[in-house]
């Protein structure tokens, strides 16, 4: 066999492709009266599967003990099928899994890729770049006339999500070993960022998510504001939720007018 | 032609369990090894604490997917990765292992053997060369432990591997361990393995313990290095003389202050046996 060929079948049996490759396996793998050669490949393949459930286990602490062994088990197994890992780093092979809960929802919770959505954001920001926040002052250093042509930019480390449930009470509720909450419906925006070497997420405002948004789409501070304008007093709206971002490292800088 | 070897005393793997002792303290012991594909991301607690422990000691970084012997192409995204991440923290020197991982653009996270032929020599020395060239250094091979071997290889692992160190100009990154489990499992002689081995391509030494799973041997790195393993180290020692030497312990991982004590046990053993070595000198 080729080296080509010998690489096609481990990797087959490895993953467990579909197909009866028991002959194949016995023409290219030396048994010994211990261990056949069929047992040998399976050692791979076992450690295969473990190690990529692991790896999700990992970055979805909290899904795991929602669903228990058995279920997490199974769920992971039938994302590997549909997602093998396609990047070297393997804390990147969870990066399907919210998509896929939405694809193959689970009909008595059908939370879980908002909760899954919610842990692969924390994950991602934990290993973003780090950034020297940007201070307020910097945005109050503008000349007034400038002020709303202004463009805050977001940290590398916070994340938004839009969510179409009460992630955030669920993942409290199993951070905490609560009873866990019935799937509570409704649309949740979320923030997620890093704080030093700790992660936080927290739950927004919907104008205020629409306004982050606005920020990461790069637009400049008079549109940014304009999401608050349903409030009874948008404009203190707007400068409080600005000034808290800042408080809270999520704008990396404002830069003037282009 | 040799690879230059670098004495640098005796080391234990970057682990996250031991990140907080780590930034406290210097760390006590003398190098750290950590796994490349760990510290690759731009931010957070993992390369703060790999840049904190490069200030007090060196720092080897040791890769799991370069997948050297595969057949896809190498990923110049890993190798852009790898090579940003070796400017960064500038380490002793750089090793990955003598195996594949890749197939079809997809990472299977494990070390799957060769089979040990020609045009695997062939195929994974010209691949050396150009992982070389990418890092403007050589690099350092590690012996894999395995549970399958080829109907086709035509040559013994060490002999591989010797013939592929010496073809591409690289190092060997000695894992006694994996020459164990893999002597056990495929029935051949350690002692054997030791004496094929090129001694001015040594590089570095693993020391690990492994499960005995009854019919064979996993290499697992949870366990202490048992008493075969410290005697074939003993013999390693006595046959390549002052190696760097890293204890792997990567599941059940105990407190640092264990880790120490394994890594102490190996810097006792290498001291005895170069003792050993002068005493028969004598006349």
């Amino acid at each position: 066999m080729t080296l080509a060929e010998t690489q096609a079948l481990l990797h087959a049996a490895v993953t467990r492709e579909d197909g009866d490759r028991s002959l194949e396996i016995q023409r290219c793998f030396t048994g010994s009266p211990e261990l056949t050669a069929a047992e040998r490949v399976e050692i791979y393949a076992d450690m295969y599967l473990w190690r990529l459930v692991d790896a999700l286990r990992e970055d979805y602490p909290k899904l795991a003990a929602l669903l228990g062994d058995e279920r997490f088990y199974a769920l992971a197994e039938a994302y590997v099928r549909e997602h093998p890992s396609a990047h070297h780093d393997l804390g990147r092979m969870g990066v399907h899994l919210a998509a896929f809960l939405r694809a193959h929802p689970d009909p008595g919770r059908p939370d879980l890729a908002d909760l899954a959505a919610l842990e692969w954001a924390r994950s991602e920001v934990f290993f973003e770049a780090d950034v020297e926040p940007a201070r307020q002052d910097a945005l109050t250093a503008l000349p007034t006339e400038q002020f709303l042509h202004a463009r805050l930019r977001l940290a590398p480390a916070v994340r938004l999500l839009a969510v179409e449930h009460d992630a955030v009470g669920l993942w409290r509720a199993l951070e905490h070993a609560d009873a866990v909450p019935p799937p509570a419906p409704g649309i949740q925006a979320i923030a997620v960022w890093r704080g030093g070497f700790d992660v936080f997420h927290t739950a927004l405002e919907l104008d205020e998510a629409t306004a982050l948004e606005s920020v990461a789409s790069g637009d400049p501070l008079a549109r940014v504001c304009a999401a608050f304008g349903r409030r009874e007093d948008a404009a203190r709206a707007a400068f409080s939720a600005i000034t808290s971002w800042f408080d809270e490292g999520w704008i990396a800088a404002a830069d003037g007018p282009r | 032609m040799a690879f230059p070897r670098k004495y640098l005393g005796h080391g234990v793997g970057l682990r996250t369990k031991h990140f907080a002792s780590y930034l406290a303290a210097p760390p006590p012991v003398d190098w750290l090894e950590a796994i490349s594909e760990n510290f690759m991301a731009p931010g957070g607690r993992p390369i703060a604490v790999l840049e904190k422990v490069r200030r007090d000691v060196p720092v080897v970084l040791h890769g799991v997917s370069l997948s050297i012997g595969s057949v896809d192409p190498l990923s110049e995204r890993y190798l852009d990765d790898l090579a940003a991440l070796v400017r960064r923290i500038e380490p002793a020197w750089v090793s990955d292992h003598l195996c594949w991982g890749t197939h079809g653009g997809r990472y299977v996270h494990d070390l799957l053997p060769l089979p040990y032929t020609e045009e695997a020599l062939t195929h994974v020395a010209y691949r050396i060369e150009h992982v070389q060239e990418r890092l403007g250094r050589q690099i350092v091979l590690e012996n894999p432990s395995s549970y399958v071997a080829f109907k086709d290889s035509t040559m013994t692992e060490w002999e591989f591997l010797s013939e592929l160190v010496s073809r591409a100009d690289c190092g060997i990154l000695l894992d006694v361990n994996n020459i164990h489990v893999s002597a056990r499992n495929h029935g051949f002689d350690p002692y054997d393995y030791l004496a094929g081995i090129p001694a001015d391509r040594v590089a570095q030494f693993h020391i690990a313990g492994h499960s005995d799973k009854g019919r064979y041997l996993l290499d697992s790195h949870d366990h202490p290095v048992p008493d075969a393993v410290w005697d074939l180290y003993r013999a390693a020692v006595r046959r390549f003389g002052a190696v760097s030497t890293l204890v792997e312990w990567d599941d059940h991982i105990p407190p640092l202050e264990r880790l120490v004590e394994e890594s102490r046990r190996a810097e006792s053993i290498e001291s005895d046996a170069l003792a050993g070595d002068v005493r028969r000198a004598l006349p």
